[in-house]
């Protein structure tokens, strides 16, 4: 089966863009765009540990009538397999329950506070939420729609950080395009992290397959984003520390998410790689 | 797994590794303890509220009291925390059937809150619903923080709702007893130890924070034949009670769901109707426990018509209240309409009658509560031990079992869904341990999938295909497009038997000609149990699966057989 | 503890691997899940699948396959085995079986002569003439423990006789088959009915031919079959 990538749809200028770098994505993947037409403000995502009520943002309800075609023209643009989806269960009678199973979602940087708060730095507590609590990685799109043209893979040595440097290795696969890994040196030496990728059975993956491995030796981790191709669909693992996790992602997560406009495909702590 | 993170997930320690069940107990205790705490705030907050808002009482503006406090608490549900009206058992049940018992933090105060506001302003609503909803999220959200799994889950969120109940009744057997009869519908070893220290616990709360008192304690009664026999009669009236109070409260629900407002101003409109109502008849106000008080202690002022006219009066308010938008449960206006309608029911017995020595009609007031909480909700045992507990009165017991189960046999007789359930059986969504419904929600499509089929070409000639058939297990053979793989047909064996014995067919035949280009097939989301619905309809035995125009696999009543058993079988044997 | 991978728990368990996923994050199963990687308690899990009578057995100790036989034997090897003669002569089929059982001097004497009395009960039961001049005779059921393997014996009669066979035509060869398993000695015979198929290789028989060719003949057509098969 293809992979399947969910997409709430927001009948508003903005949910266009979204919409669209969505269809790209599911395009350039070969994946199955499913897309929910909200008529409730609010719905349930049960996931393997937890519950997750998302209370959309009003606009996300605006003119319902058109809403279906306007998403179905934009799919049919772009030449993507798509299906429209409509929950079975509810919870309660305006309670949707959103299945869980897809392998990509697609999210604007905020689904439940006003529109007009987005911007570089910002993430709404929403979606946070289920990046911490999905099995699948979220797609983050920029404000405007933007092709991606290659993969850039943020590797910091975690057990998340090599999630996401396989989905990474998975994407460029399919897509073909060129990936580059990036890592910030920190505390240890180009050699650890080298070992990481030998115990994870990555050596050759990242020998043949990725363009280029760069290491940042400057400490200043945001001066070296320049670096980042404008292009670039970057990929990174999220993984918050502590008491704040539910809160915060962690510091370098932050970082990346308040200076780089990209659009960001983030692996939450509950991602399971598939090879 | 690093050590910071091992506290959180004790079901890994190697203590609890191979059983679970002291984890369970201590994790029910907690919950307990936290569940009897809200139950508690709860009851402190509507005590307050009622104190302070007692001032205002006589003034004849007072009706606009429980309107306001209905439609802040509609506000509240609605903005605030944007959850949906209602008292909210039926989502824990829904809950526990389908998703493990998973529920949302802020449902572990919302309801609270909600309900402190339409019943503490006067509404006529029970704070038991909302106690139910805060104490299993607390369960949940506990659970959920300790990483257990579902059927823990389950187990813990027994124990919120247990502890709850247990704590504002001060009454831990019927907080068990509600737990497994309504909320977990199973009844299993594994469950009840961990939900009766979990009852201790709330009860001991309780007692702790404001004494050991029975609510409702009354004079011993002492009862004679005449009065079990007069106990038929009365389990008929509150099981008419409990109908009509059902009734009352759906078709509630109906009326105002056409009025073309926001919710808080239907919330307003309900509360205020219930604020003139309660000008003539008080009783009807609030929760009402002070008024159960009065007739267990047979000091209610009035005559039979009285008595009767309340009985009216608490329905029409308390379908007001929460058929409106008003928060809270169903149970103290049970309670409230039982005792009515008991002492109704005495009144009028006694001016048939007045040569019989009848007992006093406090005794017929608690036996009419016992008869409506059955009634209403279908669950005898927790009426019959709810009742014994609230008042102090094992000396009844033998015409409250009577009255309880004429009264859920009658009723279930008329509404066969009790009222908690009833939305739940509508929608198919009530889904009880070890039933069919639950085994099939559980097992998924393409669980079952069995993908040995080999596919065949729609240019491949007969002869060829004989050849296909000789390697192949199966008889269905999936015909897939060459080039684009897509699925356009099936061959089943027993379709085309004539023509394999017919040589002169073998090159003269492709096999476009001989599929079927139509088959029915199966979506991976279907749920099984329309799966085997449309199989039955249309006497399959397998059926091909396919997404997006491509061949998964094939369903068949075999394997579904073979899965069937396993999966009831580990749902239901009690393992070590 | 015991670690395994998840898709090899689902074998053993004989369930889909998604169904195993979901058993643990519903707490019926005593197994805890990393990723793929499965743990478990051995004593526990084999607890947990008597009290719930399924079967779990890991690929430690993996079940014995019997589906699969060791590789079926060829036609020529049974032929090889079983040897060629020529000339008999006999008046009756059962005179011609008679005969070519007691020339098959690699079973025991007892045995050759429950075999003859076995091949003509077959034959009362329905001609083993298959036509075009051949017959197969075969005992009904496999002979108890002879031969270890199967073998053809075939013999050449001198004078055709009536074997009435389907098509009445009198039988020139007869193809005495032994197998010690049905499941062989079907396969056998549609791989020998294979070969009498095809018309050329009947006149060849009628030439008498010698062992050595008639083998090579034999190994060409199923060499050919394989081939099909495999495709």
């Amino acid at each position: 089966m293809e992979p399947k990538l969910f997409h709430i749809f927001r009948n508003t200028p903005l949910g266009r863009e979204t919409l669209l770098q969505s269809v790209y994505f599911c395009k350039t993947m070969g994946a199955e765009l499913e897309i929910y037409i909200p008529e409730y403000t609010k719905f349930l995502m049960y996931f393997e540990n937890d519950v997750v009520q998302i209370d959309l943002d009003a606009s996300y309800l605006t003119a319902p009538e058109t809403a279906r075609d306007h998403a179905a023209a934009l799919a049919e643009a772009g030449k993507t397999r798509y299906g429209f989806l409509a929950p079975k269960h509810f919870t309660a009678s305006t309670l949707p329950d959103i299945p869980t199973h897809f392998d990509f979602m697609c999210c604007p940087r905020s689904i439940s506070d006003l529109s007009s708060k987005m911007g570089l730095g910002y993430i709404g507590p929403r979606v946070r939420r289920i990046v911490q609590s999905a099995q699948f990685p979220v797609l983050i799109t920029s404000a405007a729609f933007k092709p991606w043209q290659s993969i850039a893979v943020f590797f910091g040595g975690s057990a998340n950080a090599v999630k996401s440097l396989k989905l990474g290795l998975r994407l460029s696969r399919i897509t073909g395009m060129p990936l580059r890994m990036y890592t910030q040196m920190e505390n240890y030496s180009k050699a650890d992290y080298q070992k990481v990728i030998a115990d994870n059975g990555l050596e050759d993956a990242v020998a043949n397959e990725t363009a280029e491995w760069r290491f940042f030796e400057t400490s200043d981790f945001g001066v070296n984003l320049y670096e980042v191709a404008h292009d670039a669909l970057v990929i990174l693992g999220a993984f918050g520390h502590g008491v704040i996790r539910d809160v915060l992602f962690g510091s370098k997560m932050e970082k990346i998410q308040s200076i780089m406009p990209n659009n960001l495909l983030i692996v939450g702590p509950k991602y399971a790689a598939i090879h | 797994m690093k050590l910071s993170n091992m506290w959180r997930k004790p079901s890994r320690w190697a203590v609890f590794r191979i059983d679970d069940r002291p984890l369970l107990m201590v994790i029910g205790l907690i919950v307990g303890v936290c569940s009897g705490l809200a139950a508690l705030a709860l009851n402190r907050s509507l005590e307050a509220m009622f104190e302070w808002l007692h001032h205002y009482r006589h003034y004849w503006w007072a009706f606009i009291l429980p309107g306001a406090g209905a439609a802040l608490s509609s506000l509240f549900l609605d903005k605030v925390v944007k959850e949906g009206a209602g008292h909210g058992v039926p989502e824990v049940i829904y809950s526990v059937s389908r998703y493990g018992g998973l529920l949302r933090f802020r449902s572990a105060w919302s309801r609270l809150v909600s309900a402190c506001l339409t019943i503490g302003s006067g509404g006529s609503a029970g704070p038991e619903a909302p106690v139910v909803m805060s104490g299993s999220a607390i369960g949940s959200n506990i659970a959920r923080f300790f990483s257990l799994n579902d059927r823990q889950r389950v187990t813990i969120v027994g124990c919120g709702a247990a502890g709850a109940i247990s704590s504002i009744f001060n009454a831990p057997i019927a907080g068990m007893v509600f737990t497994m009869e309504v909320v977990l519908g199973e009844w299993t070893a594994r469950n009840i130890v961990p939900i009766a220290i979990a009852s201790v616990a709330g009860t001991e709360v309780s007692r702790f924070l404001q004494g050991n008192q029975i609510a409702f304690s009354h004079p011993g009664f002492h009862i004679d034949l005449a009065d079990i026999a007069a106990c038929v009669g009365l389990a008929v009236v509150t099981a008419a009670a409990s109908v009509l109070l059902t009734r009352a409260l759906r078709s509630m629900h109906h009326v105002s769901a056409r009025v073309p407002a926001a919710p808080w101003v239907r919330a307003m409109i309900g509360g205020c109707a219930v604020g003139l109502i309660g000008f003539a008849l008080p009783v009807v106000m609030g929760e009402g426990y002070h008024s159960i008080r009065e007739m267990i202690t047979n000091t209610f002022e009035g005559g039979v018509v009285i008595a009767a006219a309340a009985v009216l009066a608490k329905v029409l308010a308390t379908s007001l209240t929460l058929g409106w938008g008003g928060s809270g449960g169903i149970f103290a206006p049970c309670l409230v309409v039982g005792s009515l309608a008991g002492l109704a029911y005495h009144r009028f017995i006694a001016l048939l009658m007045p040569s019989v020595d009848w007992v006093p009609e406090g005794c017929f007031a608690l036996l009419g509560m016992a008869g409506l909480v059955s009634g209403i909700l279908q669950a005898p045992l927790t009426g019959i031990f709810l009742i014994v507990e609230i008042t102090g009165g094992y000396g009844v017991i033998l015409p409250l079992i009577l009255v309880s189960a004429i009264s859920t046999t009658l009723c279930h007789y008329v509404e066969p869904a009790s009222f908690y359930l009833k939305d739940l059986m509508d929608r198919g969504h009530l889904l009880r341990p070890g039933t069919d419904a639950r085994v099939l929600s559980d097992l998924s499509v393409m669980e079952l999938l069995e993908t040995d089929c080999i596919t065949v070409s729609p240019n491949m000639s007969l002869r060829d295909f004989i050849e296909v058939i000789k390697r192949s297990h199966r008889n269905h053979f999936p015909v897939e497009a060459e080039d684009a793989g897509e699925f356009v047909g099936m061959i089943q064996l027993h379709d085309i038997r004539p023509y394999l014995f017919d040589p002169v067919m073998y090159d003269a035949v492709i096999l476009e000609q001989i599929m079927d280009p139509r088959p029915d097939v199966i979506h991976p989301n279907e749920d099984l149990l329309e799966v085997l619905q449309r199989m039955d309809a249309k006497r399959l035995f397998s059926m091909p699966v396919v997404a997006d125009r491509r061949f998964l696999g094939m369903i068949s009543k075999a394997t579904l057989l073979d899965q069937y058993r396993k999966e009831l079988r580990v749902q239901t044997v009690i393992s070590g | 503890m015991m670690k395994l991978e998840l898709d090899v728990v689902a074998r053993s368990l004989d369930v889909s691997s998604s169904t195993v996923q979901r058993w643990i994050r519903q707490g019926r199963i005593p197994i805890r899940r990393d990723g793929e990687i499965c743990r478990f308690d051995q004593t526990a899990m084999d607890r947990w699948a008597q009290s719930h009578r399924l079967r779990f057995s890991p690929p430690e100790a993996p079940a014995v396959d019997q589906g699969v036989d060791a590789a079926p034997e060829t036609l020529a090897a049974a032929m090889a085995a079983g040897g060629v003669f020529y000339g008999c002569e006999a008046e009756t089929a059962t005179d011609a079986l008679a005969q070519a059982v007691d020339r098959m001097t690699f079973l025991p004497e007892a045995r050759r002569r429950t075999l003859c009395e076995k091949l003509l009960e077959r034959e009362t039961l329905a001609s083993t003439g298959v036509g075009k001049g051949v017959a197969i005779p075969h005992p009904r059921q496999p002979l108890a423990g002879c031969p270890e393997s199967p073998v053809i014996a075939t013999c050449f009669l001198k004078k055709p006789v009536d074997f009435k066979a389907v098509d009445d035509r009198p039988v020139f060869v007869m193809f005495i088959l032994l197998s010690p398993t049905v499941k062989q000695h079907l396969h056998l015979l549609s791989r020998l009915s294979y070969c009498l198929r095809d018309a050329a290789f009947i006149d060849f028989l009628k030439t008498g031919p010698d062992l050595p060719s008639l083998l090579e003949k034999v190994s060409g057509f199923e060499t050919r079959l394989e081939s099909a098969d495999s495709r």
